[in-house]
């Protein structure tokens, strides 16, 4: 019996290295051992212990760094890690005015709820503001859906109490305005997003998140002392004088800080989207106006400083000024002649167009521009809003701006413009971020100390005898100008609606560097009272506001009351009449 | 060193009883340390957990003393109930100027029938009595403040 002959196979190439591979690793430790020295083995030991120790050491440095420096530690600093977070803002002394507080989104999973009816009446008693399609829709659908966002930690606890099933809640971090209407317009309100959209909210958006990251806060000029100061004058004043709107504004005329901003009617800012739009307008930024006689200080400045006219130059304002087809009057107080200071005292539009028209347009021109007419007043605000300028200066032109016509500016512009005249001629920035002390800001030079100098008297001696008379503090030595200009509606001017203003600075007296501020009071068409007979100009509106404001807020600037002789009108008068200036 | 290698205990390697010794304390020891670290991370964990709550409770208060110290609520709050009104120049003083105000008018005689007893007993104490006399009572000294002004 034979069996089956198997011929012998040839495997492919490939299997046959596969198997010699095999085969080698089979009896390679064989093959090591038969060849191999004691030595060899130490070696090998040798090298196996320094590779993983190699190893080891590699592995512990990383474990080290990553343990040390990986950056997770700020996830327990407090920080916020939503990337909508945003940082606190407070007030130049720490005082709260905007910050993220804890919120609540509420959902619901309509497969757990077992009484659709029960569940949408329960939550809509204690969520009057939800939307009954909403809230239907999410009752009525096959998934879990959202149906209202910035439920408080009470609402929260409320609807949980109902045991109601199918109900869930998620976190929801809402910018919160703790102080309401208070500084609305400066602080400004942002939306649910993070996103900054009015105010210091929008104007510094990129350090309010870049705070948020590592847990701190960012200060604003403000002091809300002085703005609690200003609002509540600037209130009264305009409902006094039944006003469409009013303006208060502070700030330092060395620093350029801003350390109140109140725009009348104000809004507030946990419910923006609800406030009237006239109330939503920042009219310290965003309006611009036609200052009238506040002006007036920038004109006088620029004759002085230019050497155009001095003190003691006097001018014929007997007959009104006719340029053109254009008349110029005054108000009629029986002037003839008139000398500088008081030409600044009772406000002759005839002196100030005479002195522009003496200086000439470029020379005009050029001061306005350096005094930053001619632009958005610079301040990190967005609002910031630019001036309406006249096309070409002609010398109409020229002696109306010289008065305050012909040119619209916002009262930001006139606050840094009329810091430059009262802190020894340098035009400095605003700004809405806290300067820490010490720190002194770029500006450029558009007066000399000289002319700063003077006009400070001047304007203290407007006060002490001139139209301001209003506006005095006893000892905080006020210094202003008033300012009233007829308002132009549909291309006509209209007699009975006036923009009342009155620009201050306090304390007036002391050298330019002295520490010193400057109070802005507007009033958008006042109307007069008994009390005022019949008036409503700066002087009899804004002027006395200004007064109230400058008196309560003076000591919280720190300023100390003066004993009244220092600050006196012989003293003034004695100052200027020394010549000494100019 | 040939000889640490070769020798043998009931038949192992010692050195590979010491390698394996070696081994088992290693992991014991990281279990150990992996162990506490985790009980550590914990810990902290939850100490970092109670920081921030307690961040966001002060957080909480602050937004809510702000919100109750509004100037425009405490204005009406004042006025309404208190019937304040913001002070004027003459009811300033600087604490400098504190000196200059001299008692205007004589101390109110006491109208209690009897003085209390503590009084009685500082009042006859040498020297008591006219310390007693220039203090006066605080209303008297800022009835009619005269403020800075002279």
């Amino acid at each position: 019996m034979t069996g089956p002959v198997f011929a012998p196979v040839r495997l492919p190439l490939a299997w046959r290295w596969l198997g010699s591979w095999v085969w080698r690793l089979e009896h390679a430790f064989e093959r090591a051992r038969a060849a191999a020295s004691p030595h060899d083995s130490r070696r090998r030991i040798a090298l196996v212990m320094i590779a993983f120790g190699l190893a080891f050491f590699v592995m512990g440095i990383g474990a080290t760094h990553q343990a040390l420096f990986s950056g997770n530690s700020a996830e327990f600093s407090g920080a916020s890690a939503s990337p909508y977070a945003r940082a606190a803002l407070t007030d130049r002394n720490g005082a709260l005015l905007a910050v993220d507080l804890p919120h609540y989104q509420l959902y619901v999973d309509p497969r757990e709820v077992w009484d659709v009816q029960g569940t949408q009446q329960a939550l809509a008693a204690i969520l009057p503001q939800a939307q009954a399609k909403r809230l239907n829709k999410a009752l009525t659908g096959t998934k879990r859906a959202f149906v209202i966002g910035g439920l408080t930690p009470d609402q929260r606890t409320a609807i949980h109490d109902l045991g109601l099933p199918g109900l869930s809640f998620e976190d929801d971090e809402r910018r919160v305005y703790p102080l309401g209407n208070t500084a609305s317009h400066l602080i400004g309100f942002s939306d649910s997003a993070g996103s900054g959209l009015a105010g210091a909210e929008k104007a510094l958006d990129a350090d309010v998140r870049k705070a948020a990251v590592t847990g701190g806060s960012v200060p604003l000029s403000l002091d809300l002392r002085v703005q609690a100061a200003l609002e509540d004058e600037l209130r009264k004043a305009a409902n006094q004088f039944t006003v469409r709107g009013a303006v208060g504004l502070i700030t330092d005329v060395h620093t350029g800080e801003i350390l109140a901003l109140a725009s009348y009617p104000d809004f507030d800012p946990n419910n923006a989207g609800a406030a009237d739009p006239n109330a939503l307008v920042n009219r310290v930024a965003q309006s611009v106006f036609e200052m009238g006689s506040t002006f007036k200080i920038f004109t006088v400045a620029q004759g002085l400083d230019s050497g155009t006219v001095r003190l003691n130059s006097t001018f014929d304002v007997s007959h009104p000024l006719t340029i053109g087809t254009q008349t110029i009057h005054d108000y009629d107080k029986g002037d003839t002649t008139l000398d500088l200071p008081h030409v600044l005292l009772h406000s002759s539009n005839i002196a100030a167009a005479k002195i522009a028209l003496a200086m000439g347009a470029d020379t005009v021109t050029g001061y306005y521009r350096n005094l930053g007419l001619f632009g958005s007043a610079p301040v990190e605000l967005a609002e910031s809003a630019r001036p309406l300028l006249p096309q070409k200066w002609s010398q109409n032109v020229l002696a109306s701006a010289s008065f305050g016509n012909a040119i619209a500016v916002s009262p930001l512009a006139v606050a840094a413009g009329t810091a430059a005249v009262a802190n020894g001629g340098t035009y400095v920035p605003l700004t809405i971020r806290k300067v820490e002390p010490g720190h002194e800001p770029k500006g450029r030079r558009v007066f000399s100390p000289q002319t700063s100098q003077t006009m400070l008297r001047l304007l203290r001696m407007n006060v002490l005898e001139g139209t301001g008379g209003k506006a005095d503090a006893p000892g905080f030595s006020v210094g202003g100008k008033t300012g009233s200009n007829e308002k132009v509606v549909a291309g006509r001017i209209d007699r009975n609606k006036l923009v009342s203003s009155f620009a201050a600075v306090f304390p007036a007296d002391g050298p330019p560097e002295a520490k010193r501020y400057f109070l802005l009071v507007l009033m958008d068409e006042p109307h007069a009272t008994k009390e005022t007979y019949g008036f409503a100009t700066g002087g009899w509106t804004a002027a006395p506001a200004a007064g109230r404001i400058v008196s309560r807020v003076g000591p919280l600037l720190g300023l100390k009351r003066a004993p009244v002789a220092a600050t006196d009108k012989a003293t003034v008068e004695a100052a200027l009449a020394s010549g000494e200036d100019h | 060193m040939i000889g640490f290698f070769d020798r043998r205990w009931r038949g192992f390697r010692v050195v590979n009883l010491v390698g394996w010794g070696l081994l088992a304390a290693m992991i014991l020891g990281v279990y150990l340390a992996k162990t506490m670290a985790w009980g550590e991370r914990n810990q902290i964990a939850s100490v970092e957990i109670q920081i921030r709550q307690e961040k966001l409770r002060i957080r909480l208060l602050e937004a809510e003393v702000a919100h109750l110290e509004q100037p425009r609520r405490l204005e009406a709050l004042s006025a309404g109930a208190l019937g304040m009104a913001p002070i004027g120049p003459k009811q300033e003083i600087a604490l400098d100027d504190l000196h200059r105000f001299e008692r205007q008018k004589p101390i109110p005689a006491p109208t209690l029938a009897e003085p209390p007893v503590f009084a009685q007993a500082d009042v006859g104490a040498p020297g008591v009595a006219a310390k007693i006399a220039v203090a006066g009572p605080v209303t008297a000294q800022f009835a009619a403040p005269q403020v800075t002004q002279q």
